[in-house]
């Protein structure tokens, strides 16, 4: 074929210039010349206008054009996209936005009638309903949601029954349109043929099919049949549409029926005038505006309620948790964890003071539940004050003779003892957390009435028994470090307290009594260190008796520097005591 | 893409039916349309590297019962005349179906010589049947049972139809 042509062509350019021999002789050129010399300014006169003529004409224009147009757009991507981007960015915003707004709008509608169509009894209902048809349910739900809806346009060949074009609302379409467009055209011609013609001598053709699901609309042309499967009640308007496009179908497209040889790419345009016929009407939005959305109410109240309920519950077993907190406020005893999961799973663990409340009292005052009560008490000694006075009174209520009373922090004791009480007294005391320095015994009256006591022997007993005492204290400390520990003070706080008693004891005895410190140091690193930190260890022992009530004058404070005795010398980090005494000698 | 509408015509039990279920797979309906007596069908095949499809209008026979159903010759491409070679009767019937088609549509036809498989029973000639063959465009001895020739045969139907565009 394409020999053909070329052979064609050149026997007419051949004949034209024969033609042209005939006509302008044998200088004709000299007119062609002129005319391309001036070909530029004749054609530009004309080109916009003869562009239109012909594209009003047979709309070839575009053809010609649209492969340049792509050819140039791709050349510019390739090429120059950073042109293209800059032209096109001030756009891209506005038609993302336009892109996500439209799609959250069909997402949010779409998940609404899910949710409608899903969940409530309506839902449920047309389930049935459906399936009491026999039809899909989406099928019933259209059915059911809008009064008409166009889902498929056919555009046939009126003679062949060839399918030309084709559009569907939905993407996909299960039917094979191509065989029910050959069909319909063969019912129509058989209704056709089979009734009589009518007067003005036109054949009968079908204009509607009705199924149990769908109307078929039939507009027949000289040309094409358009049909259109409707879901529902159509109303005239949308007849009245179809015969509209059909009409313009005949007129845009009357060359291409001309020439149809059972080829329909000419026909693909189509598709724009066939979309116009895919017209949907839902149901009157009066009933949904009237409606009560009485399960979305439902569920609203059932959610509040829920909350609500949830809500009080943790208030109220926080509140339970805030009143069970108090108990961290007495004294003696101290809450470590607390777990209130329900009113009866309480879980409460906590260290208390022997003196301190107990809990079940506790509870039991503060009108809370006990019995459901998880307890996990461990004991504990508090220092608090309050605990203190409790546990002093204690002490104080086994001695009849003696009274108390507090100044502050200070316990003052007055009345009669004798001294063996008096130690035992001490000891007490110093165990219960008072040390010596924190009470005051110059009130106290020491009297000699037990017969031990009076005994001389037995004091001075006594006396070498709390020098024994003293001299096996020793403080131990770290490398290189001579500070006061809290296990040191407690040590310090019993030294005291029998330093205390000696010199009452002394007095008794006219004994002169003083108190050396020898600090130690191990024979790490440099002796002369070594000493100084001795020293230092031994200094900073006599400021905490001092605190604790000890006067410095009576105190000898001594650093021994390294020990070097073979089995000590490498741990003696020491602070070690001794008692000096000296028998009163009276003067002649 | 080209679609092509060729018509099938014959006398009733030459195989009509079984030609074009033999040629497409899968049918779309096993049964005539009731009462309007025609089926269609639809096949692609290439020519030249163009894909045709053909929408295959499987008519109902012509007997003394039926009427010959010209109306639906009306915008086909091509037409196939389809008869039973142990049949005698069928091919007498086929000759004057193709001269009722004639009078209607002009476009491209031909023979199908149907049930090759079985022993023929013919009363016409060699001359005789080469004078029938003649007023063809093409003819083929096909077999639905075997599918003997039945794929030549549309392709070489399709090919006419292109060829008489």
């Amino acid at each position: 074929m394409p020999k053909n042509t070329s052979v064609t062509e050149t026997k007419s350019q051949q004949e034209l210039e024969q033609l042209r021999l005939i006509l302008l002789g044998k200088n004709h050129h000299l007119i062609t010349d002129t005319i391309n010399e001036q070909s530029r300014e004749i054609v530009s006169k004309v080109l916009t206008e003869a562009l239109h003529a012909r594209q009003t004409k047979d709309g070839s224009v575009h053809k010609i054009l649209l492969p340049i147009i792509e050819n140039s757009i791709e050349n510019s991507v390739t090429h120059h996209s950073d042109r293209l981007i800059s032209s096109l960015y001030p756009l891209m915003g506005s038609l993302v936005r336009k892109s996500v707004s439209a799609f959250l709008s069909e997402f949010i509608e779409r998940t609404n009638k899910l949710i409608e169509h899903s969940f409530t009894i309506k839902g449920l209902k047309w389930r049935f309903k459906a399936w009491q048809a026999g039809v899909s349910f989406t099928q019933y739900v259209v059915s059911q949601t809008y009064n008409f809806r166009v889902e498929h346009v056919l555009l046939i060949h009126q003679k062949t029954g060839v399918l030309l074009k084709s559009v569907n609302l939905e993407q996909q379409s299960k039917s094979d349109v191509e065989l029910i467009s050959s069909m319909l055209t063969a019912i129509n011609d058989f209704v056709g043929d089979s009734f009589e013609i009518s007067k003005d001598g036109l054949k009968e053709q079908l204009q509607i099919v009705s199924t149990d699901n769908f109307n078929l609309l039939i507009k027949t042309g000289p040309n094409a049949i358009l049909v259109a499967a409707v879901t529902g009640t159509p109303p005239q308007q949308v007849s009245e549409i179809l015969q509209i496009t059909l009409e313009d179908v005949h007129r845009l497209y009357m060359d291409e029926f001309a020439q149809f040889n059972g080829d329909n790419a000419p026909f693909e345009n189509s598709e724009n005038q066939l979309r116009d016929c895919l017209l949907t009407e839902e149901k009157t939005s009066k009933l949904s505006l009237n409606k009560k959305p009485w399960f979305a109410w439902l569920l609203i109240t059932i959610v509040t309620v829920f909350l609500g309920v949830k809500v009080q519950n943790w208030y109220r077993l926080e509140e339970l948790n805030k009143l069970i907190m108090i108990i961290d406020q007495q004294p003696g005893i101290v809450v470590q964890n607390i777990k209130v999961n329900t009113e009866k799973d309480i879980t409460l663990d906590v260290m208390r003071d022997p003196d301190a409340i107990r809990i079940e009292e506790w509870f039991k005052a503060h009108q809370l539940p006990f019995k459901n009560l998880k307890l996990k008490e461990r004991m504990y000694r508090s220092l608090s004050p309050e605990i203190l006075v409790k546990r002093v009174d204690k002490i104080i209520n086994r001695y009849p003779n003696l009274s108390q009373q507090w100044q502050g922090d200070r316990l003052s004791l007055s009345g009669n003892i004798d001294i063996v009480k008096l130690q035992q007294l001490t000891a007490q005391l110093a165990d219960a957390g008072i040390s010596s320095s924190q009470f005051d015994i110059k009130n106290l009256t020491l009297n000699n009435s037990d017969k031990f006591a009076q005994s001389t022997t037995i004091n001075q007993q006594v006396f070498k028994d709390i020098v024994g005492k003293i001299s096996t204290i020793q403080l131990d400390f770290e490398i290189g470090n001579n500070q006061i520990t809290p296990m040191m003070q407690i040590e310090l706080q019993t030294l005291a307290g029998q330093f205390s008693y000696l010199i009452k004891l002394a007095e008794q005895l006219n004994i002169n009594v003083g108190l050396l410190l020898m600090g130690s140091s191990d024979n790490s690193g440099n002796r002369d260190a070594n000493n100084k930190l001795s020293l230092m260890r031994a200094e900073s022992t006599a400021t905490a008796l001092i605190q604790l009530g000890l006067n410095r004058a009576q105190m000898f404070v001594t650093g021994l520097g390294q020990i070097d005795i073979k089995d000590v010398k490498q741990t003696s980090r020491k602070v070690m005591f001794n008692v000096i005494y000296i028998n009163n000698v009276p003067k002649n | 893409m080209i679609q092509k509408k060729i018509c099938l015509l014959g006398a009733s039990s030459v195989g009509k039916t079984s030609l074009v279920k033999q040629f497409v797979e899968g049918t779309f309906n096993e049964k005539y349309l009731t009462s309007i007596g025609v089926k269609v069908d639809k096949k692609r095949v290439s020519v030249e590297k163009q894909e045709v499809q053909l929408m295959l209008w499987d008519i109902e026979g012509y007997d003394r019962y039926n009427v010959f159903q010209g109306k639906y010759l009306r915008g086909a491409s091509a037409y196939i005349i389809v008869v039973d070679q142990t049949r005698n009767a069928s091919l007498l019937e086929g000759f004057e179906i193709h001269s009722l088609a004639r009078k209607i549509s002009n476009v491209p036809a031909i023979l199908a010589v149907n049930k090759s498989d079985l022993q023929a029973n013919c009363l016409f000639d060699d001359e005789q049947k080469n004078q029938c063959i003649a007023l063809f465009d093409s003819q083929f001895n096909t077999s639905a049972r075997t599918g003997n020739n039945v794929e030549q045969m549309f392709q070489a139907i399709a090919e006419l139809t292109l060829k008489d565009k």
